[in-house]
């Protein structure tokens, strides 16, 4: 074991993760991986990923050399499918409004683009204090990953706002529960790299897991939780008068 | 300020941006019932007027260019306070749409799709018009065509049209005001 942990700590690491299988068994049954196949792959990875983590962090044999290059990996990968699932949640969106679907994509690129370069420039004038590469390289990886994520997700937070795009209720549920996970994780491995902090920064780990606890259970309220059935209610039309309308478009249309 | 630091309040102010839209989303469902009455009726002629290159062609024989230069700008002002109220009745026309597709009639499903997307794609139009505008602003001299927003908002007028018909027939539908 690399080190001894508290109960706490235990039960952060491993509980988030046996909700998110359970929650990926309910969401299997009920088809739910056909619409969503990146997130539902999604929850088995992280699942398979954070066991293999706490079994090298707990098995006597191995060292923190090992568990830091199979965190690199896992972070590599990762980092991939969560970005392909704000992909996917932008995808929901804009998917039956063609008129946004193109536009949306482009643009969704390009401020990937941005926020990459904009990654790369924090991450060139953050100074880690931790002298081992492998520790310092992979929190300095996951603030640049954060920093995309965090700004890819905020994107599409704003894309549905200004376009007043209805979410539907998974996807909004998704979309909530990662942006919570990443602004909080980027807020927090900004801090453990830059700075020496006490106990090995034990505080944001427990923090870390915490908030990740709490984005599943955000999933399992907003995909398993059936939505209230809104009452059917006919919109009111304005007051205004359509043969003078016509009228005055067909004038436009001589002209 | 040490760059972390300044990293932690991004993220606060990211996530502050997040839930805030989310709250305002979900208030905006709720009150969903009389949208159409916040559309603000347009006058399709003057803007017309405005976006016509034959009106500017004119101004700049009659004018001098310090004048011209005057004049422009204040047509540009004008066109983008109209271009605002484009996009801001396509936005609105957008949630009808949508909130027409959530109530599940199946009668009203194409015309409220269609509204969504001709909304979608004027008020998509309106603000890249609404950045040319500015750009013209900065250079007067240059010509561009906003025509294109007024051509859509006529097209999107009448898919409104064709949904509240369906939805009540007794009522007409006008998305603008007429002299």
């Amino acid at each position: 074991m690399l080190h001894s942990h508290s109960l706490l700590w235990h039960y952060l690491w491993l509980a988030p993760d046996i909700l998110q299988v359970a929650l990926a068994v309910l969401l299997y049954r009920r088809g739910f991986y056909k619409a969503y196949p990146v997130f539902f792959a999604y929850l088995i990875y992280e699942a398979i990923e954070t066991f293999t983590l706490y079994a090298v962090d707990v098995l006597p044999w191995t060292t923190a050399e090992s568990y830091w290059r199979i965190f690199w990996v896992t972070l590599i990968i990762g980092g991939l499918v969560k970005f392909a699932v704000i992909g996917e949640l932008l995808r929901h969106l804009t998917y039956s409004r063609s008129a946004l679907a193109k536009a949306g994509d482009l643009t969704f690129a390009c401020a990937g683009v941005g926020l990459t370069l904009l990654a790369v420039l924090v991450a060139a004038y953050t100074t880690p204090h931790n002298p081992h590469w492998l520790v310092a390289g992979a929190l300095l990886l996951l603030q640049a990953t954060y920093v995309v994520q965090c700004g890819l997700i905020l994107f599409v937070f704003l894309l549905a706002a200004y376009f007043r795009l209805s979410w539907d209720r998974a996807t909004f549920g998704i979309a909530l529960g990662f942006s919570i996970v990443f602004c909080q994780h980027l807020a927090s491995r900004a801090v453990e790299v830059s700075f020496a902090l006490p106990e090995n920064g034990i505080v944001f780990d427990l923090l870390n897991m915490a908030t990740y606890h709490v984005c599943v259970l955000i999933w399992c309220y907003y995909l398993l939780v059936p939505r209230k059935k809104p009452a059917i209610s006919a919109q009111p039309l304005p007051e205004n008068n359509l043969a003078v309308w016509n009228r005055e478009l067909e004038r436009l249309l001589q002209k | 300020m040490n760059l972390a630091i300044f990293i932690v309040i991004i993220a606060a102010l990211t996530l502050s941006a997040i839930l805030l839209l989310s709250v305002k989303q979900t208030l905006q469902n709720r009150q969903s019932v009389n949208l159409t009455g916040s559309i603000h009726p347009i006058d399709v002629e003057a803007f017309r007027n405005l976006t016509n290159p034959a009106e500017d062609e004119y101004l700049r024989r009659c004018l001098t260019p310090a004048q011209f230069r005057r004049v422009r700008r204040e047509r540009l002002l004008a066109l983008v306070a109209y271009v605002h109220l484009v996009a801001e009745n396509a936005g609105v026309l957008v949630a009808v749409g949508e909130s027409a597709l959530a109530g599940g009639d199946a009668r009203l499903a194409d015309p409220a799709r269609a509204l969504v997307n001709d909304a979608l794609l004027l008020r998509r139009n309106a603000t890249m018009a609404m950045a040319r505008i500015y750009i013209a602003l900065a250079w007067p001299n240059s010509g561009f065509a906003a025509a294109r927003v007024a051509d859509r908002y006529e097209q999107l007028s009448g898919t409104a049209m064709l949904l509240g018909r369906l939805q009540n027939p007794a009522v007409p539908v006008r998305l603008s005001a007429m002299r």
